[in-house]
């Protein structure tokens, strides 16, 4: 009983945390400030340089069409662990499509190929009744083999190899006028704190995708999807009462294999990004566990489109900083340090001691590393962005919300 | 148009079971009908005809004056019929608006939810049926009675002019009870019609304008709560002489069993569920325990059986000092637990009988060998408690979710009382069982007393308390209020000491 009645608490806090606007911005602004002051300290001007924000947003889409496809399926009530397959048939069906016949026939080949190999899942696990995340495994593994099985095939031919696609025509790409100067000149007055923000701004509005932009809309259109029409109302049902919703007279199967097949159109685009915005070439391996972190941001997001969008943007950017200069990553650490101890003192403030314990040991460690570690290794940095999931998902890991029934078995006319 | 539903006829069978035969009803407009039956009388089955969920191999159905055929609930609620399941239908992670209009949204342009106008159309209905319900709130902040409210509300939406309702009553403790029969009361007023399954007695002679008795798959009678009592009512569900419980002499060991003395516990949001509680039961009595739900009872039981420790206080069970013993050592010292809620504590819902007959005793002799299950042990033993209490099941190699509630319920007990248990913690042992099924289980106490064993029995259920028990405590908001000898009070005061009124 005690469990019983704590839980409706939780999933207030959930909401309440999720929901409250100004507890966010107030959290996005704290970060910031940190991030310029220590940036200012270690004069690592990467974290929050233009160039910066403009590849997390490159890294993010991906993770984000990964993430939005895991939450279509899993708001429906499939876990849909197939998300990396799907991206693969993204990546090979954009390069060869595009190769063939441009760009846009890639992705829009990307889309249709997606929806298929979404249709597949659902077909294995709804109407056949196969544990999901054994379909799902398979898809990864049938994508993966079936990738490598049709590049050895097609590419060598037509001037690739065995593992790489000829290159593809690019997608157009624009900056936005007026604004975009704006910030620039801004950014390069270095004013404290304001430069900083200026100069985030104007990486993301430069050398803006078309397609980049298209893929962003998904976000608001999912979450109006979701709360706003019939459809998205009986998508929920499917996911959290399966059973309430048949015997309304819904047809919980017409409505998984929908959002499934959306869910694999999703992640199938996410590896089209991969192929034809953030490279211009299908590689064997691209999308690199892309598929997987998508799922990680599904939990981050607590199964909200906007979640989604923010947990894709912190691996996103972490991605970025990896790539472009380890330098930041010691200075991450450090921003990451500060505001843990920020946090410990407020939990101290607010008589938490557990989680006051947890996040000043994680400042004590990140000051630890910052006096003591002076070449941080490869492989830490590689392993930050799990790392950083690993941190968040234990500190919000009770206040989340699933879908009461994803991932379990439900056949038509059960009780 | 007299009757609503006139039923001739109907006849259900599967493999080996007749659910359902003979069965012939006739429900008044604007009336409160009540089924009453055993648990597997076939209420249920002829529910789940008149709502399309099965379709009869034989017989006719009449609603509203015109012959129909019921192939799907679409039908069912296109004619005007409703059902209320047992088993709420609702998703915590939605609104209250929202569970009431999935599946009959008004939209705009065909895709969009028009919240606007559902809102009004909720708010309307429930002002005009007098139903407490918040549109906005989320679901998961509701209690039991409240989400039976939301599920009238859902019938109520999509038209519903009879309303069915299955054991209504089994999941909500007594003032709700009394919420629902008004909110009733008052849809019959405004011309609707209720069908009430239920085998509460009491409450049917309470609330019913006109009973009909199932027994078997087939109706048997039918009676006005004028024209007949309580016992008849009884024997015509059982088909005989009614088992009474009898309260035997009481031979108290004076061994003390569990001895609590000034405990406390906080929840973790900071609520004081228990407070300076201090209760002992001695050997071979049997300690009722009364009070409203959620007053701490739960708690207690968590306390006893090791699972949460006490912010102040002693707990000692059988010698052992639970707030510093396993829950495993303190079973094995020999503790039975029949946990209230049996689908969520009590058995693993998709596994077999002689399975969850394991459940609790896997560490010890004879369901155990070191470290293995003793399989054929556990399929005999099995069979015993299906053959002893009465279990209605096929087989043991069933799943426990095959099994109707009260059956399961029965299941639970015998693999509770197996193995002579010195302490027995009975948490509403016999709600949601029928009453030959209740006279199985009270005998099986009494018997298990009458050996030795001390039982603390928690029930909602006042005449069970006052029929078993040797002494009744009182608790309210976390402390035992008052003790009081069963044959010296009345219900009336013992009523008043669970609302905490210091004069019992």
């Amino acid at each position: 009983m005690s469990t019983q009645s704590a839980t409706p608490n939780k999933a207030e806090k959930a909401k309440s945390f999720f929901k409250s606007p100004a507890r966010v911005t107030i959290l996005i602004a704290i970060v910031f400030l940190v991030v310029s002051l220590v940036e200012n300290i270690t004069s690592a001007v990467d974290i929050s340089s233009p160039g910066t924000s403009g590849a997390t947003l490159r890294f993010a889409i991906p993770l984000l069409m990964a993430g939005l496809g895991g939450l279509w399926a899993e708001r429906a009530g499939v876990i849909n662990i197939g998300l990396e397959g799907m991206m693969i048939v993204g990546t090979w069906t954009a390069a060869w499509f595009g190769y063939l016949h441009g760009p846009w026939v890639g992705l829009l080949a990307a889309a249709i190929f997606g929806l298929l190999s979404g249709l597949f899942h659902a077909i294995l696990t709804v109407k056949i009744g196969i544990d999901q995340a054994v379909s799902g495994l398979a898809i990864n593994l049938i994508a993966a083999g079936a990738a490598r099985y049709l590049s050895g095939i097609f590419f060598p031919a037509v001037g690739g190899d065995r593992t790489i696609s000829p290159p593809v025509e690019t997608l157009p790409t624009f900056t936005v006028p007026v604004l975009a100067p704006f910030f620039q000149g801004i950014d390069e007055k270095n004013i404290f704190l304001i430069s900083n923000v200026s100069g985030l701004i104007y990486g993301l509005l430069t050398d803006l995708s078309v397609v980049t932009v298209g893929l962003l809309l998904f976000v608001p259109l999912t979450s109006w999807i979701l709360w706003r029409s019939k459809f998205g109302l009986r998508m929920r049902f499917s996911g959290e009462n399966p059973m309430a919703a048949e015997s309304l007279g819904i047809n919980v199967y017409m409505t998984r294999y929908i959002a499934i097949s959306v869910s694999g159109m999703l992640a199938s685009l996410g590896g089209a990004y991969l192929a034809l915005v953030a490279s211009s070439v299908y590689r064997e391996g691209q999308t690199a566990g892309r598929g997987f972190i998508g799922l990680a941001t599904v939990i981050f997001g607590n199964w909200r489109p906007g979640g989604v969008f923010a947990g894709s943007v912190l691996f996103g950017f972490t991605d970025a900083l990896r790539v472009r200069q380890s330098d930041s990553v010691m200075a991450m650490i450090m921003a990451a340090g500060i505001v843990a101890g920020l946090l410990s003192l407020y939990y101290v403030l607010s008589r938490k001691w557990k989680p006051a314990a947890v996040s000043g040991g994680i400042a004590l460690f990140a000051l630890w590393m910052n006096l003591r570690v002076t070449n941080i290794p490869q492989e830490f940095i590689t392993a930050f962005p799990n790392l950083a999931t690993l941190i968040v998902l234990t500190f919000l890991a009770q206040r989340l919300t699933p879908p009461a029934m994803a991932g379990m078995p439900y056949r038509r006319g059960s009780e | 148009m007299d009757n609503v539903l006139d039923v001739v006829g109907i006849e259900k069978k599967y493999p080996g079971v007749i659910a359902n035969r003979d069965v012939a009803l006739t429900v008044k407009a604007g009336s409160i009908h009540a089924i009453i039956g055993e648990n597997g009388a076939g209420k249920s089955t002829l529910m789940k005809i008149l709502y399309g969920l099965i379709r009869p191999d034989a017989g006719h159905i009449k609603a509203f004056g015109k012959d129909v055929e019921l192939k799907s609930p679409q039908d069912a609620i296109a004619l005007g019929i409703g059902m209320v399941h047992q088993h709420f239908k609702l998703a915590d992670n939605a609104t209250v608006l929202e569970n009431v209009i999935l599946g009959s949204e008004p939209t705009r342009m065909g895709f969009i939810i028009n919240f606007d106008q559902a809102r009004k159309k909720l708010v309307e209905i429930a002002e005009h049926y007098g139903l407490e319900i918040d549109p906005d709130e989320s679901l998961s902040n509701l209690g039991v009675g409240e989400r039976q409210r939301v599920e009238i509300a859902k019938v109520l939406f999509r038209g519903a002019k009879i309303l069915i309702l299955d054991e209504p009553t089994a999941v909500l403790v007594p003032q709700e009870v009394e919420e629902l029969f008004s909110n009733l009361r008052e849809l019959v007023k405004r011309g609707l019609t209720v069908l009430f399954i239920s085998h509460k007695l009491d409450e049917v002679l309470s609330i019913a304008d006109e009973i009909t008795i199932m027994r078997q798959g087939a109706t048997v009678a039918s009676r006005t709560p004028k024209s007949t009592n309580k016992v008849e009512l009884a024997e015509l569900m059982v088909g005989g002489e009614l088992p009474k419980p009898r309260a035997g002499a009481t031979k108290s060991t004076g061994e003390s069993l569990i001895s609590i003395k000034n405990a406390s516990y906080m929840r973790q949001d900071g609520r004081q569920v228990l407070n300076n509680l201090s209760l002992e039961l001695k050997g071979g009595e049997i300690l009722g325990l009364a009070g409203v739900e959620g007053n701490g009872q739960s708690e207690l039981i968590e306390l006893i059986m090791g699972l949460v420790k006490p912010s102040g206080g002693t707990v000692e069970i059988l010698g052992l000092d639970a707030t510093k013993t396993l829950t495993k050592d303190i079973r094995n010292a020999g503790v039975a637990y029949i946990p209230q809620d049996r689908q969520r504590d009590g058995l693993l819902m998709s596994a077999p009988l002689w399975e969850n007959r394991v459940l609790g005793h896997q560490f010890a002799s004879p369901m155990a060998n070191n470290a293995w299950v003793n399989k054929g042990e556990a399929i005999e033993d099995s069979k015993r408690v299906v053959s002893e209490f009465d279990v209605r099941t096929p087989g043991i190699n069933v799943l426990a979710s095959a099994l109707s509630g009260g059956n399961q319920q029965k299941f639970i007990v015998g693999r509770e009382l197996s193995g002579s248990p010195k302490v027995i913690l009975a948490a509403q042992p016999t709600r949601g069982v029928d009453v030959g099924a209740q006279a199985i289980i009270w005998d099986h106490l009494m018997k298990a007393r009458s050996e030795g064993a001390g039982i603390l029995l928690i029930s909602a259920d006042l005449d069970e308390l006052f029929s078993l028990s040797d002494r009744i405590a009182v608790i309210y908001s976390g402390s035992i209020v008052a003790t009081l000898d069963p044959n010296k009070t009345t219900p009336e005061q013992l009523g008043l000491a669970m609302t905490g009124a210091k004069s019992a």
